[in-house]
């Protein structure tokens, strides 16, 4: 540490607090020394710091030292007195004002970085206009009548040698210039006469005159002469112009220009003498005067005890705060003369304890403003003389309360105390302690508490370590005092110190403070291109209140208005850019129909694909070899794309605010190279990427204006609070070359550019959609190679409703176009649903009007469809070409079949026609989703009919599962000409109201008759009229054809229902398909769907004949028979007759059992779901069967067990064989013992199936119940 | 209940990773007349980020977590808990009340640990859970 006297603080002391030389001059004197641009005072002011001075002194005590340094004040005899406050403010401001404008020109640059303000030296790091400011504040404050360093010591009265009766001039100013305060300064002081002699003009003679009369007159001593201006020209040129520093204002170089080297030492001498012959001897006799008389007065035991009572009885009086109570003549003034005398003369020990001597008593009158004083200069004595620093800084604290205490009057006081304080605190590196000092004496008034805070901030840089956190949050507050008192220079120049704490700072409220404060205030001074700059960080304030993202938009918005040029942004903030949704959709061999089959998975449409593109080794590996031989390696990797094809680019908007932005003018930033120069970009490709954006900008602006080798699409759209917007923006190459995406560039609100560049951000691996190639590097992803145009085939479906019924059934027309010249050829079409879209047979089929060609009577529908169904390719005719702008319209059949979201793909293959080109085909895809209501939902039970062995009974339930919606059931068919159907109530019976209402259901009952009669007679069969196997289930309208379900949609989709509904490996013989088809009644809402269905149809396939084992077989007997028991038992013939329906020889064996069934038996115990056997070679129907017997037996008839038991008579155990399809007749005979109800069930039939020769299957069939009754005959 | 200003809890790196104004805010003290009301947010967070500075200093010279009132303006006092982890939960008030206050950032302290224990909250990122959010001004309406 710097030891006290030595510190800037201690050099500042010892020239502030040092004798005053009152300077009485006459105009004349004036005169001459403005020569030289300077007042009489100024000129002498550089020579009155005395390094070296080395005078000895003797004080109190008997010891001689010799004082090192000394000063000496010169001050006017007007200038002696308290400052007005007015103009002292006025003078401060000055001072700011001008820094001010000095610092104007470093505000433009970037603000410093915080380590190079740390590692500035200390001196550097405040400004040094502080010491400047900081001294004249003190200044203000000189003179005031409590302090007594500051009364003039001496009198220096300057009179000129042109001066007319200089002698009398000597008294008369004297006399006329008083000492200015009333009382408190001492009027007797040192007077020394000086003459000044103007070489310029005025002659020696007289000024010899002059001189000699003086020293008769004041004595020799005391008179002094001073010859100036001795250069006549008045051109001296001073290498280190002594003036320089103390006055700035005017041009150094013409100050002190009439005086010679000579001239300065004469001055220097002169002041030399005056010091130590003079002022100081006078000092020290007034030193020795002032310490007896205290003594006398005040030292000792008895003086004390004196003193003490006095006081006593004064201190009871009134508080007394005025200074005059103590005149220069008083006991206290004297001490605190005595004090300071010893202070300016470096006797700090005889200082100290003149001021504790009437510390007390200043306690005790409560004279606080005069306590407080000689507070302070204990505290400094404390410090200079390198004693106790708790003293001192206690003695500062005490001094400082105690000014604050007397309120507004002693602020001032408290200001310079707390200004010497600080320094104090400084010059022992206790910065963090001096900062708070600082904050302390803000006080009110803005600049000077601006100035005191970053005086303070600067203190928290220079503690270690640095405070940096504080030194910002002093800075800002500093700054906006500044702004407060339209200081913006000052203010700008605190917030861009600031700016360097909080560069990279997350806390938001701070940081937008900041930077909208400073942007602000570059507007006002006028540097707009700067302010738009620091405003640009506090855009993305979406956490802020609305009000406040208004301002701040308000106001960035006025700056760049005025700033008057479009700027243009890299990274702008607003609006925000989500890179996650970029996506890039683009078409190479893959083309698309519309936006939405291009979002669909590329896995979807390989595999769909599979079949219909040529497979590796024959069709791609041709092309491949062309490509490689056509292309560099290189390209192979990037994407393709076609010369006027776009490329469109999917990004999402956000706005992060709340108020709502336009954005114009959205567009990419395209780069394209044409091939006849592509290889000499590649080799260059390097050093290109590594560019900085703002050389790729200007590449892109060149390449966009100069060839318009692409067309860009603009996108304007308005961004509310808070929305996204996913913008479709698309590029269209026109040349074959390379191109790249490179970024985008939007406007907001029409005059700030923002570009956003790809690059710099990693483009996530989804947004590729060239997901083949894996390896790709984002940049690749946004790198096409354009090729030559080709046809492109476009393709839509007219009038594909996006709702519809469950089951209906609709003609669509598919439209395809080739708008180029060259022509395509082998068109195929794959439809991932064949169950929904079917595609029609020839070009424009239809002659009458859909849905009537499908009814019956229309011959030409009545062909059978042919085309292979296995595979769900269907390739168009081979003479299918299509090529400059005409269509090919291609009928298709929709049918709804199941309820749900379905999404329909389907891809169209197509090659071209002599083109040379590495694209030898393409692909068309689309994509529909189709949404299915819910409609009619049936269901058929079919049970063999009791009775006819041939007939069964079908029961149909039909449930209607729309929300609303009524429909009219219009027929219902079997497939296939096996199965005969017919009514079994009238129409109207079974549903009266005719049309089927949401949600109703309804039961209706069908008989369907076998028509195989035998193996042998299957022609036949076949040959049986179609009619057969539709039911009308209309009654109005009665000359409506029915429809005919072999027709080719209908066919068809039944086909597909077929193979999608049921086991598609066994087709069991005993199944019937059914379609039932309805029409949406007229009264229904047409509000669900779009456009009325015209026809429904509904498939339900594989319905199974339940109980169908393999043999039906009924028994035949009288019902009711009367009987006389009393002549004998009764004898009953029955026949059964049994039919093998299997297509195999089966031998069946009838077992008669007497026994009654019994409860305990293992088939009827076990309830009814697993009383069946699994027997391995029995079919799935055979289950059925023992089940259905099981679920019989469990409950046998109540009246059973009461009845009396019969016997079979006759054949116990018969076994035949029976032909495949044929019938056998058993007799069958039962013996009755008694009237009653039989139940002759007690049968069963084992079967032995064998189908073909290897596969044999048996089972056991339980009895029907067969009630007889048999009555006692009359 | 007293006049609390302030809560924010920064992380390792001076990243402010939660913030709430809890209670009624605090008077502006006349020096800072310059700064209009709507501002109070801002003042908040440069007082307390101005903190930061004390807060270094204090935290290594005592095992204790809750370091009491670190810091000052005018009439606005930082309280600071370091955890030991080195996030410091730092409150700014204006009220006197010691044990609350203590009692407060012990609370709070828990919570933050259970959102440290959440695997998908990623240290030092903000915490944005909307049931921390709750609880913590529940908290300050029970001790502050």
């Amino acid at each position: 540490m710097v030891e006290p006297v030595n510190s800037s603080f201690g050099k500042m002391l010892l020239e502030e607090v040092s004798p005053v030389v009152m300077v009485l001059c006459t105009p004349l004197v004036e005169e001459t020394f403005l020569k030289n641009g300077l007042s009489f005072v100024e000129t002498l002011k550089p020579f009155c710091n005395f390094r070296n001075i080395d005078v000895p002194v003797r004080t109190s005590s008997d010891q001689l030292y010799r004082l090192k340094k000394f000063t000496l004040r010169l001050f006017y005899a007007s200038d002696i007195r308290q400052p007005n406050v007015e103009v002292a403010k006025q003078r401060l401001e000055h001072v700011i004002t001008q820094a001010g404008e000095k610092d104007f020109q470093d505000l433009k640059f970037d603000p410093p970085q915080i380590t190079d303000i740390l590692s500035n030296p200390e001196s550097e790091i405040a400004p040094s206009w502080f010491q400047y400011y900081n001294k004249e504040l003190i200044r203000t404050l000189s003179f005031s009548d409590h302090e007594a360093f500051d009364h003039p010591v001496a009198c220096l009265l300057v009179v000129s040698s042109k001066d007319e009766e200089p002698i009398n001039k000597f008294v008369d100013l004297f006399n006329s210039n008083r000492l200015p305060t009333d009382g408190t300064m001492d009027p007797n002081i040192l007077k020394h006469y000086l003459l000044v002699h103007d070489n310029q003009d005025a002659t020696t003679e007289r000024t010899s005159k002059v001189l000699s009369e003086m020293r008769s007159q004041f004595g020799s001593n005391e008179c002094n002469l001073l010859c100036t201006n001795s250069s006549k020209e008045g051109n001296v040129d001073h290498q280190a112009n002594p003036w320089a520093s103390f006055k700035s204002s005017v041009s150094a170089d013409k100050l002190g220009c009439a005086l010679t080297g000579d001239d300065i030492v004469e001055i220097k001498d002169l002041m030399q003498e005056f010091a130590s012959r003079h002022i100081i001897p006078y000092m020290e006799q007034k030193v020795r005067e002032l310490n007896q008389q205290i003594s006398a007065t005040r030292k000792g035991f008895r003086n004390q005890i004196k003193n003490l009572w006095w006081r006593k009885g004064k201190g009871d009086g009134p508080d007394v705060t005025k200074g005059s109570m103590y005149t220069y003549s008083s006991t206290e003034s004297q001490i605190r003369i005595l004090g300071d005398y010893a202070f300016m003369l470096h006797d700090y020990e005889l200082a100290l304890s003149s001021y504790r001597l009437i510390l007390t008593d200043y306690d005790i009158d409560k004279a606080w403003k005069h306590y407080a004083g000689v507070q302070e200069m204990m505290g400094l004595a404390y410090f200079i003389s390198d004693q106790s620093k708790k003293e001192s800084e206690y003695c500062m604290e005490r001094a400082f309360s105690t000014y604050m205490k007397l309120g507004k009057s002693g602020f001032q006081n408290a200001l310079r105390c707390g200004l010497w304080w600080a320094e104090m605190l400084k010059a022992r590196d206790q910065h963090k302690e001096a900062a708070s000092v600082y904050f302390r004496i803000c006080g009110e008034e803005p600049l000077h508490a601006a100035v005191m805070l970053e005086q303070a901030s600067y203190c928290f840089v220079l503690t270690k370590p640095a405070m940096l956190h504080k030194y910002g949050f002093h800075l800002v507050l500093s700054g906006d005092h500044y702004k407060n008192c339209d200081q913006v220079n000052h203010a700008i120049r605190t917030y861009k110190s600031a700016i360097s704490v909080y560069k990279s700072t997350t806390w938001s409220h701070i940081k937008d403070h900041i930077y909208f404060h400073i942007g602000q205030w570059y507007a006002i001074v006028g540097m707009h291109d700067v302010a738009v700059r620091n405003m640009l960080k506090v855009l993305d304030c979406g956490y802020q209140s609305k009000a406040t993202q208004e301002i701040f938009l308000r106001d960035f918005f006025d700056i760049v208005k005025k700033t008057g040029m479009k700027h243009e942004v890299v990274g702008l903030k607003l609006p925000v850019i989500n890179m996650s949704s970029l996506q890039v959709i683009y078409e190479d061999h893959r083309t698309y129909a519309s936006q939405a089959s291009a979002l669909v998975e590329e896995s979807i449409w390989q595999s769909l694909e599979d079949d219909i593109i040529p497979s590796l080794n024959s069709g791609k590996s041709n092309w491949l070899e062309l490509q490689s031989k056509l292309l560099p390696k290189k390209y192979k990797e990037s994407n393709v794309c076609v010369a006027g094809e776009s490329v469109k680019v999917d990004l999402e908007f956000k706005n992060p605010l709340l108020i709502s932005t336009s954005i114009t003018s959205v567009s990419l930033i395209c780069e394209l190279t044409t091939n006849s120069d592509d290889l000499k970009l590649v080799d260059n490709e390097p050093s290109s990427s590594s560019l900085g954006p703002e050389i790729s900008t200007e590449h892109n602006q060149v390449t966009t204006s100069g060839f318009s080798s692409f067309t860009l699409s603009e996108v304007d759209f308005t961004l509310g609070g808070g929305e996204k917007n996913l913008v479709r923006l698309t590029v269209t190459p026109s040349e074959e070359g390379i191109l790249k995406i490179v970024g985008v560039r939007w406007e907001l609100s029409g005059s700030i550019v923002g570009v956003h560049y790809f690059q710099s951000v990693p483009v996530k691996a989804k947004t590729a959609r060239g997901r083949r190639k894996n390896k790709l590097t984002p940049t690749d992803a946004l790198k096409f190679l354009v090729i030559k145009s080709l046809p492109r085939l476009e393709g839509s479906i007219d009038h594909l409703p996006e709702k519809l019924y469950a089951g209906d059934l609709r003609y669509l027309v598919l439209e395809l176009r080739n708008k180029s010249e060259s022509p395509i050829k082998n068109l195929k079409m794959k439809i991932s649903h064949p169950r929904f879209l079917s595609p029609g047979n020839h070009e424009e089929e239809l002659t009458t009007e859909f849905p009537d060609c499908l009814k019956k009577g229309d011959e030409q529908n009545i062909v059978q469809h042919e085309t292979n169904r296995t595979s769900s390719v269907f390739a168009f005719p081979k003479d299918v070409s299509l090529q400059g702008d005409r269509s090919l319209r291609w009928p298709l059949w929709l049918r709804a079949a199941i309820p749900g979201t379905i999404s329909l793909y389907y891809t169209i293959y197509y090659e071209m026609e002599n083109v040379s080109s590495i694209m030898k085909y393409r692909t068309l895809r689309m994509h529909y989703t189709l949404q299915v209501l819910p409609s009619l939902q049936t269901s058929f039970e079919i049970t063999p009919s009791p009775s006819r062995l041939q007939e069964f009974l079908v029961r149909m339930d039909i449930v209607n599962r729309a929300n609303s919606g009524c429909f009219q059931i219009h027929q219902l068919s079997t497939v296939g000409c096996r199965w005969g159907i017919s009514l079994l109530q009238p129409v109207d019976t079974i549903l009266p109201s005719k049309s089927l209402l949401a949600g109703q259901a309804l039961s209706c009952f069908f008989m369907i008759k076998d028509c195989r009669k035998s193996g042998t007679e299957d022609e036949e069969i076949m040959s049986l009229p179609p009619s057969q196997t539709d039911v009308k289930l209309f009654t109005q309208d009665d000359d409506e054809k029915l429809f005919d379900i072999v027709s080719s949609p209908l066919a068809s989709f039944h086909d597909s229902e077929r193979s999608c509904q049921g086991p598609s490996v066994q087709v069991s013989p005993n199944t019937v398909d059914f379609i039932l088809i309805s029409r949406l009644a007229k009264s229904s809402s047409p509000s669900v769907v779009p456009d009325l269905p015209k026809i429904l149809t509904h498939h339900s396939c594989h319905n199974s004949i339940r109980s169908s084992s393999p043999l039906s077989w009924s028994l035949d007997g009288p019902q009711t028979i009367h009987h006389d028991f009393l002549t004998s038992l009764c004898e009953i013939k029955l026949k059964m007759v049994i039919r093998n329906t299997s297509e195999g020889l089966s031998s069946v064996t009838i077992n008669t059992n007497d026994c009654l069934p019994d409860a305990a038996a293992p088939t009827s115990s076990s309830g009814n779901q697993s009383g069946w056997r699994y027997v391995p070679t029995v079919t799935e129907e055979m289950k059925l069967t023992s089940d259905v017997m099981g679920s019989r037996l469990g409950k046998p008839p109540s009246s059973m067990e009461s009845s009396p038991p019969f016997i079979w008579s006759g054949l116990s155990s018969t076994k035949v064989q029976i032909q495949p399809l044929s019938t056998t007749e058993i007799p069958l005979q039962i013996s009755v013992f008694s009237p009653g109800i039989y139940d002759l069930s007690s049968y069963k039939l084992n079967w032995e199936l064998s189908e073909h020769e290897s596969a044999t299957s048996s089972g056991t069939c339980q009895g029907y119940p067969y009630y007889l009754t048999v009555l006692q005959s009359e | 209940m007293a006049n609390t200003a302030c809560f924010i809890i920064v992380g390792r790196n001076d990243i402010p990773i939660y913030e709430a104004e809890v209670g009624s805010a605090a008077k502006l003290t006349p020096i800072l007349s310059i700064w209009q009301r709507e501002d109070a947010a801002q003042l908040h967070q440069f007082i307390l980020h101005a903190a930061l500075d004390v807060v270094q200093d204090l935290a290594w010279t005592t095992s204790a977590m809750f370091l009491k009132s670190v810091d000052r303006f005018n009439d606005l006092v930082v309280s600071v808990y370091v955890t030991a982890g080195h996030t410091r939960l730092m409150l700014l008030h204006d009220s006197r009340n010691e044990d609350g206050i203590k009692s407060f950032f012990q609370e709070v302290h828990e919570l933050y640990i259970k959102i440290l224990l959440n695997p998908l909250y990623l240290p030092g990122s903000r915490i944005t859970s909307s049931h921390f959010d709750t609880k913590v001004r529940a908290l300050a309406r029970k001790y502050l």
